[in-house]
């Protein structure tokens, strides 16, 4: 118990006292999974509303695999990238392996079966009297896919917020493609394991509040945003 | 706009099959018919929101291609059974088809105003859609149509989901604002007392094809096939053959022998229909006369509502003909079940429809 204690006080000294490696964590936490959250919209929500919207040969396959996508075991993607990137790999000419590009990599696979899977869900929802209507009013295809993506920007916002949390909270990934190097690759999640390794409790208390205000901090806003949607709805 | 040789296929079934069909200016066109019946999907097909094959003409043009038809859809708009509003405020669901013609935000929200004031809803402009009860939402939805002036208005049983007074409202202004735009409308619904109503010319579609076309009172008053007949809610229909008689007048025969006069059909067998509106039911032998040339004795056998009138089945020669009354009527007539009574109609009012014949009347 008193190490549960002694770990929230060392928290908290090294939350608000400005620990230079907590805060370059953190940091670098929120670059990599901000912009693989990012690239994962801007691929995701186009995708699955392509897949939504249109009907062609091998549909099916497709959604089954954005479904298996959404239930993918990031240490299996971490394997997967690390395979791509590594020296000898496909992609090994880019020497991207233990560095943050590759946990971006590692991040947007994670990511984009969720946005794409959420998205394409909530099209398909969206009343087939509505979409006509749309259409009715004299959109262009572009006009009328910006309106649908307008209707359904709630469901589009927990997508979002799942997907967010997928990549924030991941471990097995990015210590795969990463390497879990402090000062240079190491994320929140990483640092945990590792803190928690080598018996600095305190640290990793610290970092798991973080993470912990991090997550809630993100779907708080979000949510308030996603709530403010569905009241104007 | 004319549709020629309009055909709909889905998942290898036909689902409409129209020779013609055309929608002048100003005029009401009512596509009437029973729920499946391909009102809906025909309907679409005209509006370009249906891949249908044939051939669509629209202000002289063929409608051929995602182009030519986004250009309709934009020269036309439509109102649904439901009032598909989206989620944002009333202002900008009407201002929505404006801007997507490329009008700027604030003229279209001016124009958008006024046409909320036309349909009396401009102090609902702020209001969220779900915050409107049904009708406010498809007087919405009907200023979100009229508010681009459009040539050719859809529209899809608007009324459908109303109560029955607003529906009388709505209707009155929409016919009210469509006469004096001079805008065309093509009105589905399944409602005959509705297509009455609204329409210059009524359709009627069965099974994805038209069974008659024409001026809404001759397609009412005078039924080309049984179902039709039916479905407008006549229950009187007399086997028979329609012959000259001997000053060239016609009669329509009985299958019991009995000759009874009969509006213009072709000579040959027949089913002879009789509107329940068109029978005046008497209790006392009329002189016969040249306005009720027909008169059958009989008695009452069931009289049951229909609406704010009774229905009165009228057990006749081995012949069962339908009235209509009104409450006072019956009761001044005592027409109580077993009572005798006398049912007597105009020539014109039987009307024979030739048998195994299936007649189409372009509009």
């Amino acid at each position: 118990m008193q190490v549960i204690w002694d770990g929230v006080r060392e928290a908290l000294r090294l939350i608000f006292g400005g620990d230079a490696d907590v805060l370059q964590i953190t940091l670098r936490s929120l670059w990599v999974s901000g912009l693989a959250l990012l690239i994962a919209v801007i691929l995701g929500v186009p995708f699955g509303s392509l897949i939504a919207l249109r009907s062609f040969s091998g549909r099916r396959l497709v959604v089954t695999g954005i479904n298996t996508g959404m239930a993918a075991p990031p240490v299996v993607v971490g394997l997967l990238v690390a395979m791509f990137l590594t020296r000898n790999g496909p992609l090994g000419q880019f020497r991207l392996l233990y560095s943050t590009w590759a946990m971006v990599i590692a991040q947007v696979i994670i990511a984009f079966p969720i946005v794409a899977g959420l998205s394409l869900a909530a099209l398909q929802q969206l009343d087939v009297g509505l979409r006509q209507q749309i259409a009715a009013l004299g959109a262009s295809r572009l006009q009328a896919f910006i309106a649908q993506l307008r209707e359904i920007r709630v469901a589009l916002l927990a997508a979002v917020m799942a997907a967010f949390g997928a990549v924030i909270s991941e471990v097995g990934a990015v210590i795969m493609v990463g390497g879990n190097i402090k000062g240079q690759t190491q994320v929140l999640t990483g640092a945990i394991v590792q803190e928690t390794r080598i018996g600095r409790f305190a640290v990793a208390i610290a970092l798991a509040i973080i993470l912990m205000v991090l997550a809630f901090g993100t779907n708080l806003a979000l949510t308030l945003i996603q709530q403010k949607g569905r009241q104007s709805a | 706009m004319v549709a020629r040789d309009l055909r709909v296929v889905r998942g290898g079934h036909t689902l409409v099959r129209v020779h013609r069909f055309e929608v002048r200016s100003g005029l009401v066109h009512v596509l009437l018919g029973p729920n499946g019946a391909g009102k809906s999907t025909l309907l679409k097909a005209l509006n370009g929101l249906e891949q249908a094959d044939g051939t669509l003409e629209f202000e002289g043009r063929a409608v051929k291609g995602n182009g030519a038809r986004l250009a309709l859809r934009r020269r036309t708009a439509a109102v649904a059974q439901k009032p598909y509003l989206l989620s944002t405020s009333v202002l900008n669901n009407v201002a929505t088809g404006l801007r997507y013609r490329g009008m700027q935000r604030r003229e279209a929200n001016a124009v958008a105003l006024e046409a909320l004031k036309l349909l009396d809803i401009a102090h609902l402009a702020a209001r969220k859609p779900g915050r409107l009860s049904g009708g406010e939402a498809q007087r919405a939805s009907i200023a979100r149509a009229l508010v681009c002036d459009p040539v050719v208005l859809f529209l899809d049983e608007p009324m459908a989901f109303l109560d029955p007074p607003t529906r009388r409202t709505l209707t009155d202004d929409l016919l009210r604002i469509l006469d004096l735009r001079g805008i065309a409308a093509v009105w589905v619904t399944h409602d005959r007392d509705e297509a009455l109503a609204v329409g210059d010319t009524v359709t009627f579609i069965e099974r994805g094809e038209v069974v008659q076309s024409g001026a809404a009172l001759e397609v009412f008053a005078r039924p080309a096939t049984e179902s039709l007949a039916t479905f407008l809610g006549l229950d009187t229909f007399l086997e028979g053959t329609v012959i000259a008689g001997p000053g060239g007048d016609l009669r329509f025969v009985l299958q019991n022998g009995r000759e009874l006069w009969c509006g213009e059909a072709p000579l040959g067998h027949a089913v002879a229909c009789l509107p329940p509106e068109n029978v005046v039911l008497l209790t006392t032998t009329p002189e016969r006369s040249m306005s009720l040339r027909n008169v059958l004795q009989g008695t009452v056998e069931d009289v049951r509502p229909d609406g704010r009138l009774l229905r009165v089945s009228v057990t006749t020669e081995g012949l069962k003909v339908g009235a209509l009354v009104t409450k006072a009527a019956f009761e001044e007539l005592d027409l109580r079940v077993g009572a005798p009574v006398a049912a007597a109609f105009k020539a014109t009012a039987l009307h024979p429809i030739p048998r195994h014949e299936r007649a189409e009347r372009s509009a």
